[in-house]
């Protein structure tokens, strides 16, 4: 799956399917996506922004996960996602999402 | 974290403000009754929701809750003479009644109607339990009074203290749904305290540090629930109750008094804690009553004469180094509402939560913090009264249940979280 960060450069990941996309960026180094909590949707420190072409793919946020879009991230938009609650797919292959500027 | 903007909305409680308006929707404490102890008594002054008020109690014993300053030119009421019928400034004589009406002005004619059309902003004053409460939003939308268990219940069942706190109400209020600082911060308490000590779930609280939390939705607001490791393959569950927007209960111990609290912002900065104790089967024994007064389980040891703790930020609320390296005492300060407020006042007035770090364990923050951003603006954006509203709503109890694994906690407990007048409560 590929990261955008705010200079448009893309960071290609291989991640395995089980995967998400909170889990492989930390595990890659992606910068500006911590999961704190380990994946709990519990922190925001994984918030991205999912390109328009995969949003039907990747499902609509959870009540948990609405909260914390509302209230803990900066710049929230159509695709604001927590990285952590997207669960990796063979069907999500080449997975884009931008990584907001005020995370970096 | 918590962005900037949604910090202030839910921290800010004056006139006007989204939460302002949100608080002025309930019946919330004033004051105690015992600071108005007598018809006729002196007047006492208070802040609450930035409003500056002054209560009072006539001769005829009628409560009111009007505004702190003489209409005149804005001398300080406190000051008044609480007379047949009204309070009187003792500045130029302007009289007011419990409806903050003006009966005299005795510069002016005898015929003269001007008394009759200066009125202060007066808000009702009602007596329930041990506490005098009040509504301040638009008397067109008054709710009917408040219906919670420890205001209900006959006196010799029930005990309520405050305490003052110089933090916002959020930050305190936050600590009352968090469940997982008990097996740190309170585990001195657990062990020693008189009105805490001695119940089989303390086991399972100082032996599980990692509970998992679960989050349910109520009429009025939350159960918080917190599972720690049974034996048997059995889970501990601790169920706190939140009503909208203030109202906290700590599950119960064993047959130890069941408690709770009231959050109620004074301004931005400061707030009162309303600690209460009460027993829904018997009265307090001699000894329960003692300790509460003494200012254990949650309570505080109050400066005679004051609401303001013996232990409080001027004097760093007493530390003792020696009792923390002990583990007498986990923090090295005595008193579980004072290690409360020890930390809460060291965050801050108003503490920055863009800079915070949540957890799993902090769920039920997260999920009382939408609520009551979506309450606030629903109101103010569709005029939507908010839970907690309906006395219905107030019926509510903590519990300490052990259950089946496989069970959900809200399932399997929904009757122990309900009000049963004269019933004992869920406790391990």
């Amino acid at each position: 799956m590929i990261y955008v960060g705010d200079a448009g450069q893309e960071r290609i990941v291989d991640a395995a399917a089980g995967e998400t996309v909170m889990s492989a960026a930390v595990k890659n180094g992606v910068p500006g996506i911590i999961g704190e909590c380990g994946g709990n949707a519990s922190c925001a420190t994984c918030h991205v922004w999912v390109r328009d072409e995969f949003l039907h793919l990747v499902g609509t946020p959870g009540e948990t996960e609405e909260d914390l879009l509302d209230m803990g991230v900066d710049d929230r938009r159509d695709g604001s996602r927590l990285g952590c609650q997207i669960a990796l797919s063979d069907e999500l292959d080449g997975l884009t999402v931008d990584v907001p500027p005020a995370q970096l | 974290m918590l962005r900037a903007d949604i910090n202030e909305l839910l921290t800010q409680t004056g006139p006007k403000t989204p939460m302002g308006e949100l608080f002025r929707q309930y019946w919330m404490p004033a004051c105690l009754a015992e600071e108005l102890p007598e018809d006729g008594c002196p007047p006492i002054r208070l802040k609450l929701l930035s409003e500056r008020l002054v209560a009072f109690r006539d001769s005829y014993g009628n409560y009111g809750l009007i505004d702190e300053f003489c209409a005149h030119r804005g001398a300080s009421l406190w000051f008044g003479r609480n007379e047949e019928g009204g309070l009187r400034c003792p500045y130029h004589g302007w009289k007011y009644d419990t409806t903050g009406q003006c009966l005299d002005v005795p510069s002016e004619a005898d015929n003269s109607s001007f008394a009759a059309n200066v009125k202060l902003t007066s808000y009702p004053l009602v007596k329930i339990g041990d506490v005098l409460w009040t509504y301040m939003g638009d008397p067109a939308t008054q709710p009917p009074l408040p219906e919670f268990e420890f205001a209900l219940v006959p006196p010799e069942h029930t005990y309520t203290s405050k305490r003052w706190q110089q933090s916002n109400w959020l930050q305190a209020f936050e600590g009352g749904i968090d469940s997982s600082h008990v097996t740190f911060l309170h585990s001195g308490g657990l062990k020693t305290d008189p009105l805490f000590k001695g119940a089989k779930g303390n086991e399972y609280n100082l032996n599980d540090t990692k509970p998992f939390f679960e989050v349910a939705d109520s009429d009025g607001g939350l159960f918080v629930g917190a599972r720690r490791n049974a034996e048997d393959g059995k889970y501990y569950w601790r169920i706190t109750p939140w009503v909208m927007p203030n109202f906290t209960m700590v599950p119960p111990r064993g047959d130890h008094p069941i408690h709770g609290h009231f959050w109620v912002p004074i301004d931005d900065e400061n707030c009162w804690a309303y600690s209460f104790d009460n027993h829904p089967v018997r009265p307090l024994t001699r000894e329960e009553r003692q300790a509460m007064i003494d200012g254990h389980g949650v309570h505080s040891e109050n400066i005679p004469g004051t609401y303001r703790p013996v232990a409080n930020m001027d004097n760093d609320y007493l530390m003792d180094r020696e009792a923390q390296k002990r583990g007498e005492y986990y923090s090295g300060i005595k008193g579980i509402a004072i290690q409360d407020s020890s930390l809460q006042e060291s965050m801050g007035p108003i503490v920055d939560r863009t800079k915070e770090r949540l957890v799993p364990a902090d769920s039920g923050i997260i999920k009382a913090r939408a609520k009551l951003r979506k309450a606030a603006l629903a109101l103010r954006d569709q005029g939507i009264t908010p839970p907690g509203v309906d006395p219905a709503h107030h019926h509510v109890r903590s519990a300490a249940v052990v259950l089946p694994q496989r069970e959900a906690f809200l399932d399997a407990a929904r009757d122990d979280v309900k009000v049963k007048p004269g019933m004992p409560v869920a406790s391990v």
